[in-house]
Order: C-alpha cells, then sequence, then structure tokens
C-alpha cells in the first residue's frame, strides 16, 4: 500500500481512489479523480492550468525549491528493514514536516508582504490625486488672502521704514 | 442486415472520438524522446512499409505523421498545425517526474525552453535523398 501521487494536481492517492491509465510505451499515469483523468484525456497541460500544483510552483506562489524537498523522494534504492532506522526515521519525518510547513508558511507571507506595500503605495497615490475630495481647494482662501494683504501691507511699511532709515542716518539703540 | 450502431449511450458523440484511446496519437512527451539523435535517425529512414501512408518514407518527426509524398510532406511544414506544434515542443514536456516534484518528491524544476526547427533545416542531405532513390527504386519496379 502506498500513497501515490496524482500525475495532474499533484495530490495524495489514497487506496482504492483514482484511476490509472497505461500508456502503450509503459508508462503509468496515475489520476486521483475524474477531473484530471478528463483534463489529461484533452491533453491539457498541468503547468498551465490553474488549480495544480506544478501551476503554483512553476508561477512562484509557492515554495518551489528548497533542501526540505530532498528528503522526501523516490530514490530507487533497496533498504534491508531495520527497527532502528525505522524508529528514526519515523522520528525525522515529523521534524522534517513541521520545518517544511513553517518555511512554506514563509514563503507565503513574504509574497504578500510585498504586495502589502505596493497596496499602500497606490493609496498614497490615490489620496495625493484626489485629495480635493476631502478638502476642498478654496478652503480658507479667504483668509489666505486676508494674509498675503497683510504681509504686503507689512513689506510696503517695512520698505518705507527702511527709506526712512537710510534718510535719517542715525539710529538710537 | 443493418444493426444498431455499437455506441448509444447519449454521452458517446462524435465530439469524443477524438479522445478516445483508441484513436490516441503520440504525446509530447513521447515526441520529445523521438527528437533525440539516435531515434530522429531511426524514424527518418524507416525501412519501407505499404500499410503506412507513403511506405512510410515521409515523416514527420514533431507531429507524429506520416505523408504520402515529399511535396505533401513540405507543404506540411508550411502549415499552422506544425508549426503550432513546433512551438508545443519549445518548452520541455510535463512528465510524471514532474508531477512529483511538484507534489514535494524533491526540488522543483523549472522547464527549460530549447530552439526547435524543422527537420529538413538541420539534417538536409542525408534523410531526402535517400528517400528519393527509395522513391526511383519503387517505381522501377513496378515499371
Amino acid at each position: 500500500m502506498r500513497i501515490e501521487t496524482c500525475y495532474f494536481c499533484s495530490s495524495r492517492i489514497y487506496p482504492g481512489h483514482g484511476i490509472q491509465f497505461v500508456r502503450n510505451d509503459c508508462k503509468i499515469f496515475k489520476f486521483c479523480r475524474s477531473k484530471c483523468h478528463a483534463a489529461f484525456k484533452k491533453k491539457k497541460n498541468p503547468r498551465k492550468v490553474k488549480w495544480t500544483k506544478a501551476y503554483r510552483k512553476t508561477v512562484g506562489k509557492e515554495l518551489a525549491i528548497d533542501p526540505a524537498f530532498e528528503f522526501e523522494k523516490r530514490r530507487h534504492i533497496p533498504i534491508k528493514y531495520n527497527r532502528e532506522t525505522w524508529a528514526k526515521a519515523v522520528e525525522a519525518m515529523k521534524k522534517v514536516e513541521k520545518i517544511k510547513q513553517k518555511r512554506q508558511g514563509a514563503y507565503i507571507l513574504q509574497r504578500l508582504r510585498k504586495g502589502r506595500e505596493i497596496e499602500q503605495e497606490r493609496d498614497i497615490k490615490e489620496v495625493q490625486r484626489d485629495i480635493s475630495l476631502i478638502r476642498s481647494p478654496a478652503a480658507g482662501l479667504k483668509q489666505r488672502k486676508q494674509e498675503e494683504a497683510m504681509a504686503e501691507d507689512a513689506k510696503s511699511s517695512d520698505e518705507e521704514m527702511e527709506g526712512i532709515v537710510e534718510d535719517g542716518g542715525e539710529v538710537t539703540l | 442486415m443493418v444493426y444498431k450502431r455499437k455506441k448509444y449511450h447519449y454521452g458517446d458523440t462524435h465530439l469524443k472520438k477524438k479522445w478516445r484511446t483508441k484513436r490516441r496519437t503520440k504525446d509530447l512527451d513521447e515526441i520529445d524522446e523521438d527528437l533525440k539523435p539516435e531515434n530522429c535517425q531511426k524514424l527518418l529512414n524507416q525501412p519501407v512499409d505499404f500499410d503506412k501512408p507513403g511506405s512510410g518514407q515521409h515523416y514527420c518527426i514533431h507531429c507524429a505523421r506520416h505523408f504520402i509524398s515529399d511535396s505533401a510532406l513540405q507543404d506540411h511544414f508550411r502549415t499552422k498545425v506544425h508549426k503550432r506544434r513546433l512551438k508545443a515542443l519549445e518548452i520541455e514536456p510535463y512528465t510524471v517526474e514532474d508531477s512529483e516534484r511538484a507534489a514535494g518528491l524533491g526540488s522543483w524544476k523549472a522547464p527549460v525552453k530549447r530552439k526547435i526547427e524543422t527537420q529538413g533545416k538541420s539534417s538536409e542531405s542525408d534523410p531526402e535523398s535517400s528517400n528519393k532513390r527509395m522513391r526511383i527504386d519503387e517505381d522501377d519496379g513496378e515499371l
């Protein structure tokens, strides 16, 4: 008994489930359900169908290259049964699974973080562009005009004062 | 006596005929295997087989099809079907091993893009001349 992987979506196939197709060159294709089998019959490319693992890995949605993936593999090397190694392997499997899940989760979070940054930038831009919707450009126009007028008055008076100073010549402190 | 047609389930339409295993054509990964030089030579220089179209002398490797004559083969090279097939073969085909890698058995390997040309362009001299000789021989035999 073995948990196989689906040719199309790479999901697990438990005993008693799915169907397999043996091509006339002896290659065996296993499918988890009729959906995957039908897609294969239609010659769909799993790398281009969005709901497959192959798509998610080619596009970079999921962690694809990592040393944590190197543990579980089809090695084609027979190993003599040994209770000790078996016990150790079971322990190791648990640890590896934990590490793998942690890394995969971190990868996805990292990926999403970039999206949030872009979102923020876009929001700031939008606010800057449409600031007139929040605060009318005419708000405080009167006040500003008054202030300008005051400033001008002050300037002109300053100039007059300077003129007086130049004329007078003597300044007492 | 006229018999009823064989498949009269409502789902059995002419639309599904194309996808039956009976009419199954070579998959892209099989063709990829054929493109290896040793297999390629074998397929291009097939022995005369009267059961195949054109006695199996005019074969397009990329489309896995026999043609009845050299001119038909050359015409085929200019068609959209052939060009589409070349384009499809550019990216390494998906295999069972790839599906296992996607499931997490080993690291994922990104498919490699290659350049693929019609068979005549790369190995023009040898197969064509031999084909021609073969045809002349046949003609002589018939006469």
